[in-house]
């Protein structure tokens, strides 16, 4: 099919001419801009392209703006399930025969849906139909395997000497992305667009076993695991980031193959997706062959479901998880999400408190008063795209305990409260994050990854561009303001992972 | 100014030619004429491995640079011809301690406290590792800081205080971690398999709580001034610099160190192991299963039909033989496959899964059928090829970056491989043959000396002793 007119939107790349000043480090930022060529598809899919020659290799980013959060309750670790069985292949990729595989796909998918509706009864479920549904389950899925060749997505991939290449799922988007060859675009061009358009579930029900083993590894065999989830399901009451990506188990066993097809189809869409590619190309030729298999992909309706919102935090909220494990301690408090202020405020409390060992909690936690084998602060957790938490974690040095680690910790945030920030730490930490932004443009996979990242979030990649030009905006005064709106014991969570001998 | 300003005209000219072409740019695909992904016709890839220019300064420091000025960053790399593996009895932790104290323990012209200072206020960052046969230091620094930067680093490497109190920071800190080996499954389980498998020599040991306590600041001086001269040093200098800059520099930095060589004997690690299926008790819900054995080096040309074996076996991704068989078909794992590890003088090649607690059994006997196969039967020619493309083609991805171009031909040189490794090494790849993975899977991979840890619960303790004879219980000692 031929599109009308595909109009490539060139936003940006003729203004800078003028603007073209020398100004010591900001350059950087400005310049990138500029490398960077954004188009919007007919479709409404977004490509982002930038052109650098070191490496005779290409990075690609796809993301769809869809994860956890979207998932019903009771289908949680929908998204990720999806996510996995994205590599199954599609309509031409691994079957043998289409026409005969969807036939018995059919019956699969009937079988497995009726053995789940059976199990879910628990103690009430009729025994003989569970192992009657089993028997007519292997049988079938005995008949499928003749029909299809297993991992072909991962196969042309690796043959043509694909690197980096995964998948992961968020709670608020879901990536793909691979390096290949930068002679090799097209291969990519050629399965991304058949697999955001024809995927085949194959193997559903022992991916789902699979899961459930990751489950294990990740959460019910690392305390750390099992700390974390509890923490969130904690800090968030209504909104979904309480959710584990993963899944809860329960909900994990039973995840239906209906409801993730019904999922794929309304958020794997061209106009909820953004495309990043880096590094050895010609742009022109590459947005050709994008338009080329992307193009063709109909725009959809995209009607998402509204997200429950948090409730403004009314009092602390505490967690204890037992394990056979030493001591660990979580601490978060709700903030607002990017773009607000206020989170470019806690991006420098984030290098003020812990960036370096010349940082408030390293010095004092961990030099000074010798307490705590590491501390760390994070902002912006779980998620992105709606209000997140600041969270600090660390873990006490025997024999003290996660209670003076907390009460030290607290000291630190009084101080940001009472005191204002010198000049040299607010510079240092400045220093910090410019430095970082130039380091983060070494790797062409690390430049896909951002620029597709900021663009589906905030909807803007220049995000990056313009975040250290607002960083250096902020004053002594801001980090104190912020602090004493939202350091505060009211709206705080704090976890412990406490060792049960 | 100039690379600007090129880099400005480039991007018109390129936006010109964009709206010349995107009038054409019309045509898409509908999903019946999709072409077959197998037959897609591709620009022939005539990729030359680049090259680091390396030269040797008076005082016997060997240098590789290579330029990369798009952004302004310089990256140096300091690799000493040290290791853990030269730990003395009792006192393990030495190397990796010393390192750290030499990083953070201030230097004769600055305290440590001045250091931290000045590197955090610039956000130049000094990193250390310490590995088995290796430590490096590794400065990486905004091309303005590059003179601090260097410094800094400099006095490090030649002119360490080793602050008392430093010390005791880092011995503290060492001695949690190991306290908290055992928090991470995965992490205990290879730490104890390591020991088995190199069985109290060198590499089979590592830091207890009892051996960083027994290192004083004399242990550490004595190693620093056993193993860090300029004769067993060799650095990268990468990114925005010119060689005669980076050649001026080290000059100026390192040039006046003068240390003679010490005579130190390099530790033996042996290469052949005693079979057995060992257990260490864990209550966790899954098993760690990992089983592996000795293999050939780096400079053993069986390694290239081994690098193909591994591939097929268990680390060339969903398509691999044990990845299809756990993961896949039978769903017992999320994580599991094989890894061969090379040095340049022997290698280690094994498997392993983290699998459902009630199918260790099952899955250790896949794994070890898949193993015993190999040397069983032929691999069909046409996966012997696949394995052969994949690894060929993915070669090029070890050259995506300056630090890594100039480190890796670094490496070459320290580890005594041949000048043409890079040259040769897809040629080397390219003539394995079924007939080789056969033969080498012959020559190494007995049953009998290949060394298994299950790290599982105890119900599968009792699991395992149904099907082996004589598993082993061991304890962890932190």
């Amino acid at each position: 099919m031929m599109s009308k007119s595909f109009v490539g939107i060139l936003t940006h790349a003729i203004l800078f001419t003028l603007m073209f000043i020398s100004i010591p480090s900001a350059v950087i930022s400005y310049e990138l801009e500029k490398m960077v060529f954004s188009y919007t598809l007919n479709n409404g899919l977004i490509v982002l392209m930038m052109e650098r020659h070191l490496s005779p290799t290409v990075s690609f980013y796809i993301r769809h703006r869809v994860g956890a959060i979207d998932e019903e309750d009771g289908r949680t670790g929908t998204a990720h399930l999806l996510e996995h069985m994205m590599f199954k292949g599609t309509k031409t990729i691994g079957t043998k025969n289409y026409k005969k595989e969807d036939r018995i796909l059919r019956l699969i998918a009937k079988t497995g849906e009726n053995l789940d509706a059976e199990r879910m009864k628990g103690k009430y479920a009729d025994k003989n139909k569970i192992e009657s549904l089993t028997k007519q389950m292997t049988l079938l899925q005995k008949e499928h395997k003749k029909l299809f060749v297993e991992n072909e997505i991962d196969r042309l991939y690796t043959e043509n000497g694909a690197d980096h290449m995964n998948a992961n799922t968020g709670l608020d988007l879901t990536t793909y992305h691979v390096s290949l060859p930068s002679n090799r675009i097209e291969l990519w061009a050629r399965i991304e667009a058949d697999r955001m358009t024809n995927p085949v579930f194959r193997e559903f029900y022992s991916e789902r076993n699979v899961i459930m083993e990751e489950r294990k590894q990740r959460v019910d065999s690392d305390p750390r695991g099992q700390l974390y989830e509890q923490f969130l399901a904690t800090a968030y009451v209504a909104h979904p980031y309480r959710r584990p990506i993963l899944g809860w188990p329960s909900d994990l066993q039973f995840l239906s193959i209906v409801y993730t097809a019904d999922f794929f189809k309304k958020y794997y869409a061209p106009n909820n997706t953004v495309i990043a590619i880096v590094g050895d190309i010609d742009p022109a030729k590459t947005i050709r062959i994008v338009n080329k298999y992307f193009g063709s992909i109909p725009r959809r309706n995209l009607n998402s479901a509204p997200i429950t919102e948090e409730l403004p935090q009314k009092g602390e909220r505490r967690v204890n998880i037992l394990a056979d494990a030493n001591p660990k301690l979580i601490i978060a408090y709700h903030k607002p999400a990017m773009p607000d202020f206020d989170d470019y405020v806690f991006d420098v409390i984030e290098c003020i408190l812990s960036r370096g060992r010349t940082s408030r909690f390293y010095k004092s936690l961990v030099e000074e008063q010798a307490i705590a084998e590491s501390i760390q602060t994070t902002n912006g957790v779980p998620g992105a795209k709606y209000s997140n938490l600041f969270v600090i974690s660390a873990k006490p040095r025997y024999p003290h305990t996660s209670a003076e680690v907390e009460m030290s910790i607290n000291n630190e945030l009084e101080d940001l409260k009472s005191k204002t920030v010198s000049d040299r730490d607010l510079d240092k930490a400045k220093n910090q994050l410019r430095t970082d932004f130039i380091r983060s443009l070494e790797s062409n996979t690390g430049l896909a990854n951002m620029l597709s990242y900021f663009e589906i979030i905030t909807g803007d990649y220049r995000y990056i561009t313009n975040h250290i030009k607002i960083i250096e905006k902020v004053t002594p005064e801001d980090i104190m303001r912020v602090a004493k709106k939202y350091l505060l014991p009211e709206n705080r969570t704090v976890a412990n992972l406490i060792d049960k001998n | 100014m100039n690379k600007f300003i090129y880099r400005v005209l480039h991007l018109v000219l390129l936006y010109f030619l964009l709206s010349s072409t995107i009038a054409c740019a019309t045509e898409t695909t509908s999903i019946s004429k999709l072409p077959d992904p197998d037959t897609l016709h591709y620009q022939p890839d005539r990729f030359i491995p680049p090259l680091a220019q390396r030269v040797v300064i008076d005082n016997g420091i060997i240098l590789y640079i290579f330029e990369d000025h798009e952004l302004p960053i310089v990256n140096i790399s300091a690799v000493i011809r040290t290791g853990s593996n030269y730990d003395p009895i009792r006192k393990e932790g030495l190397a990796e301690l010393t390192a750290t104290a030499m990083r953070t323990g201030g230097t004769n012209s600055m305290s440590a406290t001045a250091v931290d200072e000045a590197l955090d206020f610039f956000a130049g960052s000094i990193s250390v590792s310490m590995n088995r046969d290796s430590g490096s230091f590794n400065l990486s620094v905004l091309k303005k800081d590059l003179d601090e930067g260097l410094n800094i680093f400099s006095q490090v490497l030649t002119n360490p205080a080793f602050e008392q109190n430093k010390i005791r920071l880092a011995k503290d800190l060492k001695i949690e971690e190991v306290r908290r080996v055992a928090d991470d499954p995965q992490k205990l389980a290879f730490r104890e398999f390591k020991k088995l498998l190199y069985d109290n020599t060198p590499a089979g040991r590592f830091p207890t709580i009892a051996s960083i306590k027994n290192i004083q600041r004399d242990d550490l001086v004595q190693f620093y001034n056993m193993f860090y001269y300029p004769g067993n040093l060799m650095i990268a200098v990468t990114g925005d610099i010119s060689k005669q800059e980076a050649i001026n520099k080290i000059k100026e930095h390192f040039g006046s160190w003068n240390k003679a060589n010490v005579h130190y004997d390099i530790p033996h690690i042996p290469t052949k192991s005693k079979g057995h299926i060992y257990f260490l008790s864990k209550n966790i819900p899954q098993s760690i299963i990992i089983t592996a054995q000795f293999a050939p080096g780096k400079r053993d040309l069986d390694a290239y039909p081994f690098e193909v074996l591994d591939f097929i076996v268990g680390s060339g991704g969903f398509r691999s033989l044990i990845f299809r068989e756990v993961r896949n078909n039978l769903g017992l794992a999320y994580s599991t496959g094989s890894f061969y590890t090379k040095k340049s003088e022997y290698g280690v090649f094994g498997a392993y899964a983290v699998v459902k607690s009630e199918a260790t059994v099952k899955a250790l006997s896949l794994i070890r059928s898949v193993i015993k196969d190999l040397r069983n039967s032929m691999i069909d020619k046409k996966e012997i090829e696949r394995a052969i493309k994949s690894i060929n083609n993915n070669f090029i991805f070890s050259f995506l970056s300056a630090k890594q171009i100039a480190y890796q031909q670094l490496m070459i040189e320290y580890e005594h491989l041949p000048r043409d490794y890079l040259a040769a090494y897809r040629d080397n790849i390219a003539q394995v043959s079924a007939k080789d993975v056969q033969r080498i899977a012959v020559k190494y991979l007995s049953a009998d000396e290949s060394v298994t840890l299950i790290v599982g619960n105890e119900e599968t303790y009792k699991q395992m002793l149904t099907t082996f004879k004589n598993v082993l219980r061991v304890e962890s000692k932190l």
